[in-house]
């Protein structure tokens, strides 16, 4: 990792407007306070957890998802790492064994590839193994997704490849209540979860009810609609709830459907939402090709066969390494290109 | 730092032999019109270590300056070769007039400002400054020696002692000559035996600075505290005698070691080369 | 505005300190990006410190003299929060865009 100072030397400080409970118990919170809230909570709550990663202990993370803890739980149970993805994995798997429950940290997406081994061949598999008497009780939270101009290896959506490894669960919230809730659940799981946080939107504050978070399970659907099922996950949620209004403009009324959970994905609402629209239209940031948009596209196909009015269309990223933050904009799925994708699906007729 | 630079081992052949010189020229981003100036480092030090880290190329390119620095041999990026005769001073100052010119430097004209070229040493790049002053008058436009000696501290070094001490550890009897040798060893990346080569040239050339003074105007600048620089006013003197303008700047509080980065010590450069 | 920390970079060679020498900006002064910041002495050389962003100078950590270990605070940067502690900037929340518009009969068959 070359850009070691911007990355390892930063601390900051926040403005003064932290927030506090505001009408209905909702707090109005950025993601990254909801999750460094969320990681408070869990650590409070169980002696076993441990949080660690690059820059996790001392600096509170680059994204200061961390900030505070170390100071609060001790450098035992919030630690910094060396800079060595499969070593951060490889101890978050001795630890599990030893019956701890942590909460390692790859700093980037991108950063995880290092770490594949682990990932995969141990973390996936070791209760499998073991038959069962070594679980593993891991939350790996990995900063994903594009969308802040950052170099090679900081904007990746590796979610259909770890969707594909039997063992491994994977979840992605799109808002900081989601970020909250889901975080909480996935970190008191007996299975290893892969904890996809949109780094695009860790800024964005948003009404945080903490003590309602519904199921934490499953899909969630964040706006209903008649016409048109509009799947998406981490950031592209806010993106297609954006198109939503915009269609509405047009007379057209699209329901977004947050997937959340990636692995395992939630067929039955899946199928429940695009049985009442008929339309459906997946949106992820990752390649086109053999992306988790095609197994959502095949879910829905099995689902609701009978009463689509259209094959299921993908907007997607390009099958090309994820470009540099100029080109940033074209790749990433934008509003007119998911309108031109719901307008492909609009016009569709049978024979 | 601003403007492109271009970096390469110099390959162009003198007196039969490629020196293996690191050899680079970092163009200003805003040209002043001016002579390049040509930086020559200490011993055991690189064109990195001594003017890059130190914030020298940076200033003199925000002046607008062509800088061509060189890596001496056995140091830097230069290559370490077998032979004895590719470290002695005269040798190296053949090859830093065929860097000169490969580099596009002119002979000096009057009323040209960007005709010759400037020379800025630092320590035993001083000594190489002086002689290479001294014999080059139609280039050499103005000297600026840093920690400048009137003798070669390195003509003292017990070469003996440092083999044994380098064989099986014998330890160091002169305090000079162990200073030295402790220093070259703080860098991985030098060469040890290469720069005892260097020492033994130039114990086959010892530095007479009396032999042959430069002309042109000098700056010599050192620290307050530099003890391997006390002898720097009678090289001024020298230099005055001979007819040369030669001014000196003593940089409060530093010695040979710190004086390089000094802002004080840049911006005297600086001024006094922008004539 | 926010606030950015960084400390004495790894001058490599192994060294864990640096003394200083002298600042060479002050605090309240605004800065750019690779401006000589501070000179530094190590057991084997001095260096000059280029910032490595731009900003305004909050505080500055050590008088000439003082040592300083790899790692702990050098100086304090105050930047506009988008700027601030990350690799990349934090994206702007703009109002959506759009050129394409849709046209569909909705025939509820």
């Amino acid at each position: 990792m070359s850009n070691a100072i911007v990355e390892s030397g930063a601390t900051v400080r926040h403005g003064a407007e932290e927030g506090g409970p505001g009408e209905n118990g909702r707090e109005q919170l950025s993601m990254q306070q909801a999750l460094n809230r969320a990681l408070d909570e869990v650590l409070a709550e169980s002696p076993k957890t441990l949080v660690f990663g690059e820059d996790c202990g001392r600096l509170g993370g680059v994204f200061r998802i961390t900030d505070g803890l170390q100071a609060k739980y001790g450098e035992t149970r919030v630690f910094d790492t060396p800079l060595a993805e499969s070593g951060i994995l490889g101890m978050a798997v001795g630890l599990a064994m030893a019956g701890f429950q942590p909460i390692p940290e790859v700093q980037f997406d991108g950063f995880a590839y290092p770490a594949i081994n682990q990932i995969v061949c141990q973390i996936g598999r070791m209760n499998y193994r073991s038959r069962g008497t070594l679980p593993m009780p891991i939350t790996l939270r990995v900063p994903s997704f594009g969308g802040i101009r950052a170099p090679e290896h900081h904007g990746e959506s590796l979610e259909a490849l770890f969707a594909h490894v039997p063992g491994l669960k994977v979840v992605s919230p799109s808002n900081p209540h989601e970020a909250y809730h889901l975080l909480k659940y996935a970190a008191t799981r007996p299975d290893p979860v892969i904890f996809m946080e949109p780094k695009s939107r860790y800024w964005q504050k948003d009404g945080v009810d903490v003590s309602h978070g519904g199921s934490p399970t499953g899909a969630k659907v964040m706006r209903p609609g008649r016409h048109l099922t509009l799947v998406a996950w981490g950031a592209m949620v806010g993106r297609c709830l954006q198109v939503a209004d915009l269609a509405a403009e047009d007379g057209v009324d699209v329901e977004v459907l947050d997937l959340r959970w990636l692995k395992p994905i939630d067929a039955e609402t899946l199928a429940t939402s695009v049985r009442k629209t008929r339309r459906a239209v997946v949106v992820h940031e990752a390649p086109l090709t053999s992306g988790l948009g095609a197994e959502v596209a095949q879910l829905i196909t099995q689902g609701c066969f009978d009463t689509l009015k259209a094959p299921v269309e993908r907007v997607t990223g390009f099958d090309v390494p994820y470009p540099s933050g100029d080109l940033e904009d074209e790749y990433i799925p934008n509003i007119d290109r998911i309108l031109n994708g719901i307008q492909r699906v609009l016009e569709y007729r049978r024979g | 730092m601003s403007g492109r630079h271009t970096g390469g081992q110099h390959s162009h052949t003198v007196e039969g032999t490629d020196p293996q010189l690191y050899v680079q020229v970092h163009d200003p981003a805003s040209d002043a019109g001016l002579r390049p100036v040509l930086l020559l480092h200490g011993f055991s030090s690189s064109s990195k270590l001594n003017w890059e880290d130190t914030g020298w190329v940076a200033a003199l390119l925000e002046a607008g300056r062509r800088v061509i620095t060189v890596d001496l041999p056995g140091h830097g990026r230069s290559g370490a070769p077998e032979d004895r005769d590719s470290y002695a001073p005269s040798r190296i100052r053949a090859d830093l007039l065929q860097i000169a010119f490969d580099a596009g430097v002119r002979p000096l004209q009057d009323g040209d400002p960007s005709s010759g070229l400037d020379v800025v040493g630092y320590s035993m790049g001083s000594r190489l400054a002086w002689e290479f002053g001294a014999t080059q008058p139609e280039i050499v436009h103005r000297l600026v020696l840093g920690g400048p000696n009137i003798a070669d501290p390195l003509a003292a070094f017990d070469l003996v002692a440092a083999q044994d001490y380098l064989a099986d550890g014998t330890p160091i009897a002169d305090e000079s000559t162990a200073g030295l040798l402790k220093m070259a060893q703080l860098l991985p990346s030098n060469n040890i035996f290469a720069l005892l080569s260097l020492i033994e040239a130039i114990k086959a050339e010892p530095y007479d600075p009396a032999e042959a003074v430069p002309h042109m105007p000098m700056l010599l600048v050192a620290g307050e505290k530099d003890d391997r620089a006390a002898t720097m006013p009678q090289l001024a003197e020298l230099g005055i005698k001979a007819g040369s303008m030669a001014e000196q700047l003593v940089l409060p509080g530093r010695n040979h070691t710190n004086a390089i980065t000094s802002r004080a010590f840049k911006q005297g450069a600086i001024n006094f080369l922008a004539v | 505005m926010a606030e950015i920390s960084f400390p004495l970079p790894d001058l490599g060679e192994g060294l864990i300190e640096a003394t200083v020498l002298e600042w060479l900006v002050s605090e309240g002064q605004q800065v750019e990006r690779n401006q000589p910041l501070v000179e530094v002495e190590t057991s084997k050389s001095a260096v000059e410190l280029p910032s490595p962003q731009a900003g305004k100078v909050v505080r500055t950590f050590g008088r000439p003299g003082d040592r300083i270990n790899v790692g702990e605070p050098l100086i304090v940067f105050e930047v506009p929060d988008d700027t601030a502690g990350i690799v990349g900037t934090v994206p702007k929340d703009e109002a959506p865009k759009r050129r394409v518009r849709l046209s569909a009969v909705l025939d509820e068959d």
